[in-house]
């Protein structure tokens, strides 16, 4: 395992923190993305999230570097997220390049990004599957058993945020979370092109940018997002974003 | 060679159900059959929001149905409904101030009441459950038409007898809102679009690209999301190009749109490619 114990207490008492009343869904995905990618040792994250159409929807990711939401886009074709939504297993290929018979599109596009393995974890409540968590590499090669419960775990983290401590609420109230996760998600991508023009900045640069702002003034990112989106609040750039 | 072996799914235990409600749940056809019945009800005319919410009631076998939409001003104001009885208990919930509609609007999110005559509901909407009880009302369930900031109304289904929606009724619902968000937007623009761009733009109007394209284009033009988005799919009609490829046109500032539109009716800006060459080596496949 990559991570120390000491470490993955630290990661599920932030996230149980961040747990809070009228806490923001994206903000609890987004820095649960990150800690993905953090304690699992992989090169980056994806949360999807399934719609009423049946599609699967990004809804945070560890980096929001335009190929790899394409990437994560692209699995409502083919690919291990599928796969483990379709299944409610966990899914890995520890080396993409044999992988193109399967997933030809999807095995492409990853390689040509540099991803060489990846892993998907389905997100279940009860007899449903939400959605997954993938997992990018860098590197060939599977993740070992432990790894994959901690990764588990962290998927379980998710589901429990969007369902918003009520894991044993009825279906309305799922269905209601859930899509608030995926509305909120389309209000951040607006936001995004908003400021692309207004900034005429990168759309990557412009989510860093609203998120630190949020961080910075305890406002909720969708919230953020909203008032941007209707040229209510007017961010500028700052020079020291991560 | 065959590389699914490859595969390995790690050894989960799943009870068989659990996949056999995901494959009931994930329906690529939800769409087309939401379509097909709004359809059916337009009977050969051009779909309308009318029809629309007449499908959805018969669909849901709801007592009926009934859209408020969202005026300028942000307020929210009853436009259509199947029956006099539900227009009025549409009015009702906004004349009192309280009931789901007006809550799925606030939150963005559906409001589902399976129970008026409950105390959870005389709890959270003292005046509308009692007025709704009274005209024989019980399950009351608000969908926003909406995508992000682009928030067009709500549609608000009433039925007669108690309990929750079935998940799939619940789906459907969730789509036949989707349907009117999309016929609600060409409306503004006074296009009317085929049964198969529609649901080929509801599937592609899920890439972020194309929201990003509508805050881009909304900051550009100084415009609302909402007509922005309109702007961009009666774009897309227009120049028969997919949603998703214009997005990217917008997004990578290969393609601006006229901000001189007149809005309702008329015809769709003219649209000045700046690099036309470039605009048209990126055809999108999907």
């Amino acid at each position: 395992m990559s991570a120390s114990d000491r470490r993955v207490r630290e990661v599920f008492i932030e996230l149980s923190d961040t747990l809070v009343d009228d806490f923001d869904v994206i903000e609890f995905l987004d820095r649960l993305a990150a800690r993905c990618s953090e304690l699992l040792g992989v090169s980056a994250c994806g949360i999807l999230l399934a719609d009423h159409h049946g599609a699967l929807n990004l809804v945070a990711a560890s980096t929001e570097q335009a190929r790899l939401v394409e990437l994560n886009q692209l699995q409502n074709l083919e690919g291990p997220c599928f796969d483990a939504f379709s299944t409610g297993r966990p899914v890995q290929h520890p080396d993409l390049r044999s992988a193109r018979g399967h997933w030809p599109r999807f095995t492409a596009a990853a390689v040509s990004s540099g991803y060489l393995s990846v892993q998907a974890l389905p997100m279940r409540l009860r007899d449903t599957v939400l959605g997954a968590v993938n997992l990018f590499s860098k590197t060939t090669g599977e993740l070992d058993a432990d790894t994959i419960t901690l990764g588990q775990a962290l998927a379980d983290a998710a589901t429990i945020g969007i369902v918003h401590q009520r894991a044993l609420a009825r279906q309305e109230i799922v269905t209601e979370q859930l899509q608030t996760a995926l509305n909120s998600r389309i209000l951040i991508e607006q936001a995004k092109g908003f400021l692309s023009h207004s900034l005429d900045i990168g759309v990557d640069e412009a989510f860093a940018l609203m998120r630190s702002y949020a961080r910075a003034n305890n406002r909720r990112l969708t919230d953020v997002a909203d008032e941007v989106v209707q040229a209510r609040l007017t961010l500028t750039p700052s020079p020291s974003l991560e | 060679m065959t590389n699914i072996s490859m595969i390995r799914p790690l050894g989960w235990t799943l009870r068989p159900m659990a996949v056999r409600v995901w494959t009931d749940w994930v329906d690529h056809d939800r769409s087309a059959r939401v379509w097909g019945a709004i359809r059916a009800v337009a009977d050969g005319a051009s779909p309308t929001l009318a029809h629309a919410v007449s499908a959805c009631a018969q669909a849901l076998s709801a007592a009926g149905a009934g859209l408020a939409m969202t005026r300028d001003g942000g307020m929210l104001e009853p436009v259509l409904a199947t029956s006099p009885e539900i227009a009025d208990l549409d009015e009702l919930q906004f004349e009192l101030g309280d009931g789901p509609s007006g809550e799925a609007a606030a939150m963005s999110a559906p409001v589902l009441e399976p129970d008026l005559a409950g105390v959870a509901a005389g709890r959270r909407w003292p005046a509308f459950a009692a007025a709704g009880g009274a005209r024989n009302v019980r399950g009351v369930f608000a969908f926003p038409v909406a995508a992000g900031a682009a928030r067009v109304g709500v549609l608000t289904v009433y039925r007669r007898e108690p309990g929750p929606l079935q998940r799939e009724q619940l789906e459907q619902a969730l789509v036949f809102a989707d349907a009117l968000f999309v016929l609600a937007l060409d409306n503004r623009q006074g296009v009317s679009a085929d049964l198969d761009e529609v649901i080929e733009a509801a599937f592609t109007a899920r890439r972020a690209e194309v929201h990003q394209a509508a805050g881009r284009l909304a900051s550009q033009q100084r415009i609302s999301v909402t007509d922005a988005l309109a702007r961009l799919r009666a774009y897309a009609y227009s120049s028969g190009l997919s949603l998703y490829k214009v997005a990217i046109d917008v997004m990578s500032d290969r393609l601006h749109l006229d901000g001189d539109q007149p809005r309702g009716g008329g015809p769709p800006a003219k649209p000045q490619l700046t690099d036309p060459e470039t605009a048209e080596k990126e055809e999108e496949e999907d």
